[in-house]
């Protein structure tokens, strides 16, 4: 059993994992386009020992299976890069909901104040 | 709804200890002063009994945040009450009772003689009694030639939180204030719309309750990370 073999095993098993987390409703679809992206390319890469070998050569990698690596490795980088801007997207919203929420409890405290006031 | 022009924003972050006295002394100041101030705490998610405190004073607003957002995410909070209830002028005054109720007129009036649209108040334009560690000057020193570089205009003490602004200023801050370093981010930000800064003498007194974390590694890796954003301030886009 070689590294490829292995590689596209494990890729599968992925790709599984993720499509049933979409099913399931755990990850959200436009979320999951990026990671299925992934697995497909790394997969296609693992079997096909022949299209490996040929971008190693063309980029002078002398031992071609550690071209899945690099992929691998950008991928990550790219889905983190993704994940990071994300987060501050929602940091952003987040703030924004809770400035929102502060001043129409404020807003409310002081309406109450006029009721109870007319009240008297 | 009585008329207001001025909007005095504290923010406050377990500030028990001097919060009750800083807002005695604002509320008399408030009493006597020709302009119609009005007096809000932000709780920036305090852990004390800050609340307790500022509920005390019924005249005073209070915008109870849920939990911490930081120094930039509350005054913005302050600054969206302003911009939502048309205040004129909105002036930043920390809750520590290190600035100076008399120096209030000092950094309102330009706004209204329509000389600035932001004033800061400083400790070092004039010679004051402040006495900070010579790294707290060191950093303040650094910072002001930092800020000439991109602005090349002189900011003696850029980090300062005592500012007035006008309801120019206040509709851009309720739009967009930067979150992580407010103080020497706003002033390049500000500059770089085309809005007028001046700084005015002000005095400020040494932290009169709780206690600076400060250490020199801290402060030197806030020097570092407020470079940073700095610079970044300057090519963000809007």
């Amino acid at each position: 059993m070689n590294i490829s073999v292995v590689s596209f095993g494990v890729v599968i098993m992925f790709l599984f994992i993720v499509l049933e987390s979409v099913r399931r409703g755990i990850l959200e679809t436009k979320y999951s386009l990026l990671w299925i992206l992934t697995c497909v390319v790394l997969a296609v890469l693992s079997i096909s020992t022949s299209l490996l070998e040929m971008l190693a050569n063309l980029l002078g990698i002398f031992y071609a299976p550690s071209l899945l690596f690099l992929f691998g490795l950008l991928f990550s980088l790219i889905i983190i890069f993704d994940l990071t801007r994300r987060i501050s997207q929602l940091n952003h919203k987040i703030i924004t909901l809770t400035q929102d929420f502060t001043l129409l409890k404020q807003e409310l405290k002081e309406q109450e104040k006029i009721r109870e006031g007319s009240k008297k | 709804m009585k008329e207001h022009k001025v909007l005095i924003i504290v923010p406050a972050f377990n500030e028990e200890e001097s919060i009750g006295k800083t807002l005695h002394k604002l509320i008399h100041t408030s009493r006597n002063s020709p302009y119609g101030i009005d007096i809000c705490v932000v709780n920036d998610g305090s852990s004390d009994r800050t609340v307790d405190v500022v509920q005390s004073f019924p005249e005073v607003i209070l915008l109870d945040l849920p939990y911490n957002l930081g120094i930039g995410g509350a005054m913005q909070t302050g600054y969206r009450y302003a911009y939502e209830n048309n205040y004129q002028i909105a002036i930043q005054f920390d809750a520590d009772g290190q600035h100076n109720n008399e120096d209030l007129s000092t950094i309102i009036e330009p706004l209204y003689a329509n000389e600035a649209d932001m004033i800061v108040g400083s400790r070092f334009v004039l010679p004051t009694d402040y006495k900070g560690s010579s790294l707290r000057r060191f950093g303040i020193v650094y910072f002001m030639y930092l800020l000439y570089l991109l602005t090349k205009q002189k900011f003696t003490d850029p980090t300062s939180g005592f500012r007035a602004i006008n309801n120019r200023i206040i509709k851009e801050f309720a739009h967009k204030y930067p979150k992580d370093y407010p103080e020497p981010e706003v002033l390049i930000y500000i500059h770089k719309k085309g809005y007028v800064i001046q700084e005015k003498s002000v005095q400020m007194q040494q932290r009169q309750g709780g206690s600076s974390s400060i250490t020199p590694f801290k402060s030197m890796y806030y020097m570092l990370k407020v470079t940073l954003s700095i610079l970044m301030q300057k090519v963000i886009k809007e």
